[in-house]
């Protein structure tokens, strides 16, 4: 499964949130159902402000990983 | 789905960037959103002009603000407008009595602004909404 990634490292809300929708918003010209993305951000309210907009909008979120100060959000399009 | 409605009548960057943050993310998530900028918070939807202080108190604090622009750890605010008016979710609104008392006209405000209100009309459209903040 295709996986893409974004980074949103070092940019504040609603910075990380945006860039996501953005990239979204390019793969799906193309048909994106299925493809997951992997979100960098360091801001620390980039995870729960992504899991809420999944729940908004319907994708799936995955989850995350903190590594050092940098977070690792995993989300597929649904 | 949600609906938020702001009105700003402020036009320090203190005040524009948390309300049209709150506005841009909710149309983001497929909420509505009708921001009425009235008293010093329509000058920032002049054509030509650009808000570029804080708030008096806070001054100190306004290169700060100015800096995370610059390198584009914030977005500039009129960005944040426009991105949050692709879902045709957002709406900004001028306040007509402002526009009357600052001798504005409808061709000096910016092309994202979606219309001119009196109070009536903009408590018509803010009404159902399940939050309503005052930005001051």
């Amino acid at each position: 499964m295709e996986e893409i990634t974004v980074d949103a490292r070092y940019k504040f809300c609603p910075g990380p949130l945006l860039m996501l929708i953005e990239a979204i918003k390019e793969l799906s010209l193309k048909g994106s159902k299925g493809v997951k993305i992997r979100l960098l951000a360091t801001d620390p309210a980039a995870v729960e402000d992504v899991k809420s907009w999944a729940e908004a909008t319907g994708h799936k979120f995955l989850g995350y990983k903190k590594k050092g100060e940098e977070y690792e959000i995993y989300l597929e399009i649904t | 789905m949600g609906k938020v409605a702001l009105i700003i009548s402020s036009e320090k960057l203190d005040k524009i960037y948390p309300g049209v943050i709150l506005a841009t993310t909710a149309a983001s998530m497929g909420w509505e959103a009708e921001v009425f900028f009235t008293f010093w918070g329509l000058l920032a939807l002049k054509k030509g002009y650009e808000p570029a202080e804080v708030s008096h108190d806070y001054s100190k604090y306004g290169e700060a603000v100015a800096e995370a622009v610059r390198s584009g750890q914030i977005p500039e605010w009129k960005s944040l407008v426009r991105k949050g008016k692709e879902s045709g979710k957002l709406k900004i609104y001028a306040c007509s009595t402002t526009m009357g008392l600052l001798k504005i006209s409808r061709e000096d405000l910016e092309d994202f602004v979606d219309g001119v209100l009196g109070a009536a009309s903009f408590l018509t459209r803010a009404k159902d909404a399940d939050i309503t903040l005052f930005i001051s």
